[in-house]
């Protein structure tokens, strides 16, 4: 079932960018470039040959990880979305742990406390989250602290084995952008899960038995409060691997949404298509991994049928 | 029981075998030779500049695009001249050169001692093996159009090349400022694209595809060693994350200022703010080969409807040069043509009377570039005032703009920046997407191509000042070189006059 | 059934009217002309002739935030247009199927389409399309259809084993008729929330794809494409920034807040807080 999802979707992406206006040999010759020129590069990147022959020849190489040669830089591309996939999952991953780091705790006292002032006031401020778009979040942080308190660099990105001070340093700022914002998502799934939770009968029964609703929660709740958390922490994943591109532009960070417009820009075509697949591998990867996740935390599914 | 637990540990090693592998991330591209200089870094010898464009590789002669000569010409690749601040030639990898006296033969005697970074000495056999690649498939890039006019090149000996044209061509020298004339090593062409191999002061150090390329110093130079040891070219795709950069001490320079108007928070005494020439026009171009536009007196319209300070002031914060022809102040033939079309509402409204055109809905097809989107919108605006409507079309530079307008020529009107140095001479092909077909400019051009100096000028103010007159487009103004640097940096180039940002002459501290 | 006003759609509603009457009333009269240039009085701060100053061009910021919040209008109709009139007969569809092939059909291209996320589809269109408004929302309601469709089927199955319903397949009445009758009036009151909170996200996807220069095109007015021009003025001129972002923030934070007022004025069941 997964292969012939990603077969289709395959075919998807294949399709839409054959449909794309623009020809990548014109782009790559630039202005005053002329026709000789242009049929001649088409020929070399083989974009004249039959659709369904193109298809199959980009099809073929996938399984072997071998995503054809862009006509742009000419470099390799597989090499290069692995690369740029990984600086996008660091950025992505540390964002979600701040999230969670914050939205956990927010939400458990906002749904112990829901009753309370001070909890209407906590779910208030994870809406008024949610509504600031994250690069907006991101050019405030820059200005603050890299313009104006010299704390954090503006931007830019280096290698964690190269320097791994300066690694942590440059994820501070744009972690914190997407992370702020996804924490204030998450904190409203928690609060909403553990209220949930709280109602249940052996809650009620663990605080007859004299049990502080805090103890109660982590002693039985939690577990069950995971569920629906867990189904929305793997959503966001998967949309943020594409989401956090307007964060890469504002932070100049070299990962997959920038290599993604870059190639749409500059129609190229196999570098586009080889993106779009990596990423619906991955969402539909994240989403088998939630799966599995599901299996640990919840007692009644391990136990078996 | 057993399954979930081993479950859970296959998903924990791949976790931690990714989270290995991803410490890595981000190195793209292989460093040439090792990375940093001998000895540790020194103070006061490093330079961050900033760019805007990427370069999509490193190799210019398949490659469009003005990020790469950017970064490597002169710094990496030399050529047998070089264009100065003035805009003169002057010797570079040629000692000197002698010209026959009916112009077709040139002499160069080549300076000794000089070695490429894979350790060949530069011979005339490599001036030869250069500009016959240019001529060859090997170069896709259309400005080896201009090495057409070369018919033979000899190796007379190892220090004499002789290049011998099949029309005497004043063009030709002056090209080879540019990147068609850089030198290459017979030995050092395999792998252009990841391998530069010139006979620079600078080398390729290493190079993160999507956010620098780092240059040191080569040791082998045969020239004065640059001031810098170690210059760092940064790529920023978003303006303003260069800005933030400068302000926040991520770069040292800004290369090419993208955002004008934010200058002001640069004039203190913790910056520099250097202001030059460049040889980009911002040309409102029109398409001359269909109506409306056709029509001489739609076109005067036009420019007379334009008022150029405010378009400037509002488009570019000011800074730049209003010009009235496709030649910038520093080009030897340069005329002040912007009197020619004064700012003149009401002359507009009557031309369009005259020419019966007094409902026009005209197609404003522009790439989203910054300036082009600024200025358009100015223009738009005036042109309304004289009962010109204009629908603006923001088209994906490049890929829709050039299948659109450059290609298929389905446009009334365009903004966009001629950046070559000396392209007035597209004029001179009807076929260019201006569609300007003009037989007195035309041989005018080819007459100026052949012609001693001084008619030659002549020659050429003349095709100035008709295309002006003619009213063949409009120029909106001329980019200024815009640099921002750290104060205690010293020899940045003022004026951009070819295609290389010059890392020679600079000194720190 | 307790149908109850409270704290969150009264506060919702009224962010939310403060946009729809911003809206409505730039369509009778602006400050300024939101297009008009005016290289004079570029980047001037608030005075009494331009209520909220004005822009790098110019232009007249309390004008185009009015004629911006159309744009927010619209894009929020549009994508929810597009998403609740595909998604929910796919949904109701795959709901009220006898065969397993329909119904598993539907919800694998579903899934399919899930894989695909809003912003991927929206770059995408708007390459082949042109960057404006409307390919973008398009394409953000087609991404966001899989949501209505989902909420639609799970509806529908739980509708589809009432005692109404049952009867009414008893008397042999046709599946139209049970989908209009039963199905849809019962999951109505599902959708209107999810449309609430999917117009709140289809507004921030509009601010994200201005920003970087797929939404909406110059020189129309947009809060995500002021927020873009705004950038690089963030320290001359912070109020460039202020004004858009608040416009956003209150027109998402409107739209979040009538959902979960709505969700629990009409049908507290669904999930029960108090």
């Amino acid at each position: 079932m997964f292969l012939v999802s990603l077969l289709l979707a395959s075919i998807a992406v294949f399709a839409f960018m054959s449909v794309l206006p623009g020809d990548p040999a014109q782009v790559a010759l630039g202005v005053q470039a002329d026709p000789e020129a242009v049929a001649q590069m088409r020929a070399r990147f083989g974009t004249d040959r039959p659709l369904v022959v193109q298809y199959l020849d980009w099809v073929g190489g996938l399984p072997t990880g071998d995503f054809g040669t862009s006509y742009v830089t000419q470099a390799v591309i597989g090499p290069q979305i692995v690369d740029r996939f990984l600086v996008t999952l660091w950025l992505v991953a540390t964002g979600m742990v701040i999230a969670v780091v914050i939205a956990v705790p927010v939400g458990v006292v906002a749904a112990v406390r829901h009753r309370e002032p001070s909890g209407a006031l906590l779910s208030g401020a994870s809406q008024v989250g949610i509504a600031i778009p994250n690069f907006l979040a991101g050019m405030l942080l820059i200005a603050v602290f890299a313009v104006h308190w010299r704390v954090f660099p503006a931007g830019g990105w280096t290698p964690p084995v190269d320097d791994p001070q300066r690694f942590l340093r440059g994820l501070v700022l744009p972690a914190v952008s997407l992370g702020l914002v996804q924490a204030a998502v998450l904190a409203r799934y928690v609060r909403s899960a553990v209220l949930d939770v709280l109602r249940q009968d052996f809650i009620r029964t663990a605080r007859a038995k004299g049990l502080g609703p805090y103890r109660a929660l982590v002693r039985h709740g939690m577990r069950n409060a995971a569920i629906p958390v867990v189904t929305v922490l793997g959503l966001q994943l998967a949309t943020l691997l594409i989401g956090a591109v307007v964060v890469e532009r504002v932070f100049v960070i070299p990962g997959l949404g920038s290599l993604l417009l870059d190639g749409v820009a500059n129609r190229d075509l196999l570098l586009v298509q080889g993106v779009v697949m990596v990423l619906v591998v991955a969402v539909l990867l994240v989403n088998y991994l939630v799966d599995l996740l599901y299996v640990v935390i919840d007692p009644r599914l391990r136990r078996g049928q | 029981m057993d399954r979930p637990f081993s479950r859970v540990t296959a998903l924990a090693t791949a976790v931690l075998l990714s989270l290995a592998a991803a410490c890595g991330a981000g190195q793209t591209a292989d460093p040439q030779g090792g990375n940093g200089a001998d000895g540790g870094e020194q103070e006061g010898t490093e330079l961050t500049v900033g760019f805007a464009a990427e370069p999509a590789n490193l190799d210019f002669t398949t490659t469009d695009g003005a990020a790469i000569p950017e970064a490597l010409l002169v710094n990496v690749y030399e050529g047998l001249v070089k264009i100065n601040q003035d805009g003169e030639i002057v010797p570079l990898l040629a000692e000197s050169w002698e010209i026959s006296d009916d112009r077709t033969v040139y002499d160069f005697r080549l300076r000794e001692g000089v070695q490429f970074t894979n350790g060949e000495p530069f011979t005339a056999e490599d001036v030869k093996f250069s500009i016959e690649r240019v001529q060859s498939d090997d170069w896709t890039v259309s400005l080896k159009a201009a090495m057409d006019v070369v018919e033979s090149v000899e190796a007379v000996d190892d220090h004499h090349a002789r290049v011998t044209l099949s029309e005497p061509s004043n063009r030709w020298l002056f090209q080879m400022t540019t990147r068609i004339g850089a030198m290459f090593s017979r030995e050092g062409v395999d792998d252009l694209a990841n391998e530069p191999i010139g006979t620079g002061p600078y080398m390729l150090d290493d190079w993160v595809r999507g956010d620098r390329i780092v240059l040191e110093r080569n040791p082998d130079y045969w020239g004065d060693a640059p001031g810098i040891q170690t210059v760092t070219f940064r790529y920023f795709n978003d303006a303003s994350a260069l800005t933030n950069a400068m302000l926040s001490g991520g770069v040292d320079v800004i290369g090419t200022v993208q955002e004008p108007e934010t200058l002001e928070q640069f004039e203190s005494d913790e910056y520099q703010v250097i202001q030059g020439t460049t040889n980009g026009e911002v040309v409102l171009s029109f398409n001359n080969g269909r109506e409306p536009l056709s029509d001489v007196r739609v076109r005067q319209a036009i420019k007379h409807a334009i008022d150029h300070e405010a378009v400037l002031e509002t488009a570019w914060a000011g800074r730049g040069e209003l010009i009235g022809s496709m030649v910038p102040p520093h080009d030897p033939w340069y005329e002040d043509l912007t009197g020619v079309y004064d700012h003149d509402p009401d002359r507009a409204r009557e031309l369009l009377e005259e020419a019966d055109a007094t409902d026009l809905q005209l197609a404003f097809r522009i790439p989203n570039l910054p300036y082009a989107v600024s200025s358009a919108q100015v223009v738009q605006s005036q042109l309304e005032e004289v009962g010109i409507r204009t629908k603006l079309d923001v088209l994906e530079f490049p890929a829709r703009w050039l299948e659109v307008v450059f290609t298929n020529h389905n446009y009334d009107m365009s903004i966009i920046a001629h950046v070559e140095p000396r392209d007035i001479v597209t004029f001179g092909d009807p076929d260019y997407y201006w569609q300007y077909d003009n037989p007195e400019v035309q041989q005018m051009l080819d007459e100026a191509d052949s012609a001693q100096e001084g008619r030659r000028d002549e020659l050429m103010r003349d095709v100035a000042r008709t295309i002006a007159e003619d009213a063949a487009a409009d120029w909106l103004f001329l980019l200024p070189n815009l640099i921002v640097a750290a104060p205690d940096v010293d020899g940045l180039p003022t004026n951009r006059v070819g295609e290389a940002f010059d890392l020679t002459e600079l000194t720190r501290g | 059934m307790t149908r109850r006003l409270n704290a969150n759609l009264i506060v919702g509603a009224a962010l939310v009217g403060l946009v729809v009457a911003l809206a409505l009333v730039s369509f009778v009269w602006t400050p300024y002309e939101p297009t008009r240039i005016n290289a004079g009085v570029r980047l001037a701060g608030y005075s009494s002739d331009h209520l909220l100053g004005t822009d790098r061009f110019g232009r007249d910021v309390l004008s185009q935030i009015m004629v911006g919040a159309r744009t927010t209008l619209f894009v929020g109709i549009v994508a929810v247009g597009v998403a609740g009139f595909a998604g929910t007969p796919l949904g109701v569809m795959a709901g009220m199927a006898h065969s397993r092939w329909v119904s598993e059909g539907i919800m694998r291209a579903n899934d399919l389409l899930l894989a695909f996320p809003a912003l991927l589809l929206a770059i995408m269109f708007g390459a082949v399309f042109g960057a404006s408004t409307l390919t973008a929302m398009v394409a953000i309601g087609i991404a966001t259809i899989p949501t209505f469709a989902r909420i639609a089927r799970s509806r529908t199955l739980q509708v589809m084993k009432t005692e109404y319903v049952l009867a009414a397949r008893a008397a042999g009445r046709t599946r139209v008729a049970i989908a209009v009758r039963h199905v849809l009036p019962n999951i109505a009151a599902l959708l209107i929330v999810q449309a609430s909170v999917s117009f709140a996200i289809a507004v921030l996807a509009e601010a994200a794809l201005s920003f970087l220069g797929f939404g909406t095109a110059p020189p129309t007015p947009s809060w995500g494409r002021m927020l873009q021009e705004a950038q690089g003025l963030l320290r001359i001129a912070p109020r460039l920034t202020l004004w858009p972002g608040l416009g956003i923030a209150i027109a998402v934070l409107g739209f979040n807040l009538l959902g979960d007022g709505l969700r629990d004025y009409l049908d507290p069941q669904l999930e029960d807080r108090r």
